[in-house]
């Protein structure tokens, strides 16, 4: 039974229909997702998909290299290269690279029809008994007793967990916990809530490490583990299963959206958007300030560090610290940098935040006396100000 | 709504959509890219409440354009809820109109008016 399948392509007609299809193929909890954007499929865990159907050609890479690359870091997931043409060269390239099936791209129902059954016989269990791909057949144990068995070894290993509805991976590296993910957040907030995921008690393959993520956790994992414990125990005792795990009360709650700006979405300095202004463009710092009701800057932590026809100081402060962490929040959702800029439309006032490596701009404008004009100007002067 | 979202989904640069109900259900969405409903739901909420602070501060705003370096995100809130677009590309108010003017009809097929 499929759980969870990726599609990599560039055709959106195409993803679609196939997912459709495959979603038939599973059950109702069954996932499908749909990337067309090659490089940030290497982003993915591939390890987290039963299947991944990819197209020999993608916009921005070689589906068949990328193959390669992903083939090497889940090789228990199902690879089937989708070609636009049957050519022999690439049937004999797919294979060679790892693939288990290719594909002809499918364009009428029938041969949709005919696809998914070749996709559904690849589930099938082989007569000659073997053991069915999906992780159905592993135990469910309680994650803290493994991350911590597997530390105290020393051992260098990624733990793929599944729980009821999620999946995620866990890299430990020479005993200590090195990066967690799941679809969505990554790192310690990520590995926190694997601890909790079905209270606790999942199903976990262990894997060779085959490659090592940038280290996003830094804790020890002592400590980390000792952040959980079970009702009515003074301390976390997790040599027993059984039982539920909490976070301590008095520990800061995992997700909170200052931890996670701080520790997941940092300011990169390298990310100069192409339709942002480029600061080293306008370092003669020309562009006036235009005209608006009232402008103001807080830090990183949330002070207020200047501003002008500011009425209420500290609820100015508040509200676009507010915002700030909020949008820390989405960019770990969307898996992204932190945001550069944002624009609120409102029927009486339009708002403008521009984020620098030193905290955020707000302006607040008139809508009856604004164009879009002064508000990618004040941009522009953020920009310069902050170069 | 899903036919409708499954047309949101081939618009130009689109690479998620989602309109999520008051009460924080998801009455529709669609990804071309691995990013869950969990996490669209997520999302539609933290701009709902992005909104909401602005709204108890005497600032009301419908729509939000945030910028994630080349990608978009894009949120108005309307009476049956609040729609979100994740686009593969900067925005400005012509890409903000071209994007509602083929969003609206859509979702106005299904009987949900945004504005």
């Amino acid at each position: 039974m499929l759980h969870q399948a990726l599609i990599l392509t560039s055709n959106r007609e195409y993803a679609q229909a196939m997912r459709q299809g495959l979603l038939k193929l599973g059950h109702e909890r069954t996932r499908v997702d749909v990337e067309l954007d090659a490089v940030r499929a290497m982003q993915l865990a591939p390890q987290q998909y039963e299947l991944i159907l990819l197209d020999t050609v993608l916009d921005t890479m070689d589906g068949l290299q990328l193959l390669q690359l992903i083939k090497h870091q889940a090789p228990a997931s199902k690879f089937i290269l989708v070609s636009d043409s049957a050519d022999e060269t690439s049937r004999a390239v797919a294979y060679q690279n790892g693939a288990d099936f290719f594909l002809e791209r499918p364009r009428t129902p029938k041969a949709f029809a005919l696809a998914l059954e070749a996709i559904r016989g690849l589930f099938k269990p082989a007569a000659g008994g073997e053991p069915p791909q999906d992780d159905a057949d592993a135990p469910v144990v309680n994650i803290a007793d493994i991350v911590q068995m597997r530390c105290l070894s020393g051992d260098s290993v990624l733990l793929l967990a599944r729980s009821q509805y999620q999946s995620g991976e866990i890299f430990i590296f020479r005993g200590e916990i090195f990066h967690a993910q799941y679809p969505g957040k990554s790192g310690e907030a990520a590995f926190r809530d694997m601890l909790l995921w079905n209270g606790g008690f999942v199903r976990i393959k262990a894997a060779k490490l085959t490659n090592i993520p940038p280290r996003t956790i830094e804790t020890p994992y002592r400590e980390l583990l000792e952040t959980v414990q079970k009702p009515g125990a003074g301390r976390p005792d997790i040599g027993q299963t059984g039982g539920e795990l909490y976070v301590v009360s008095g520990e800061p709650a995992p997700d909170t959206a200052a931890s996670v700006a701080v520790r997941e979405a940092p300011p990169r300095e390298d990310a100069a958007p192409a339709f942002f202004p480029d600061p080293r463009a306008l370092a003669g710092g020309e562009t006036l300030l235009p005209r608006l009701n009232s402008h103001w800057k807080v830090s990183l932590s949330g002070d207020l560090m200047e501003g002008s026809q500011v009425a209420e100081p500290d609820r100015c402060a508040f509200i676009t610290s507010f915002i700030y962490r909020k949008l820390a929040d989405v960019a770990v959702a969307l898996e992204v940098d932190y945001f550069n800029h944002m624009t609120l439309l409102g029927p009486h006032l339009q708002q403008v935040l521009v984020a620098d490596n030193m905290g955020v701009r707000h302006a607040v404008f008139d809508t009856a006396w604004t164009t879009e004009e002064l508000r990618v100007q004040y941009v522009k002067w953020c920009c310069e100000q902050s170069f | 709504m899903n036919k409708a979202f499954e047309k949101i989904a081939l618009i130009e640069g689109m690479i998620a959509a989602a309109l999520v109900s008051e009460e924080g259900k998801l009455a529709g969405w669609c990804a071309n890219s691995a990013i869950s409903p969990d996490n669209l739901c997520f999302i539609a909420e933290t701009c709902r409440g992005i909104l909401s602070a602005n709204r108890a501060e005497q600032r009301p705003a419908h729509t939000g354009v945030v910028a994630f370096g080349n990608r978009t995100l894009v949120f108005r809130e309307g009476g049956p809820g609040l729609f979100i677009a994740y686009l593969d590309s900067p925005t400005n108010d012509a890409v903000l109109k071209w994007l509602f003017d083929q969003v609206n009809p859509l979702l106005e097929a299904e009987g949900v008016k945004l504005e």
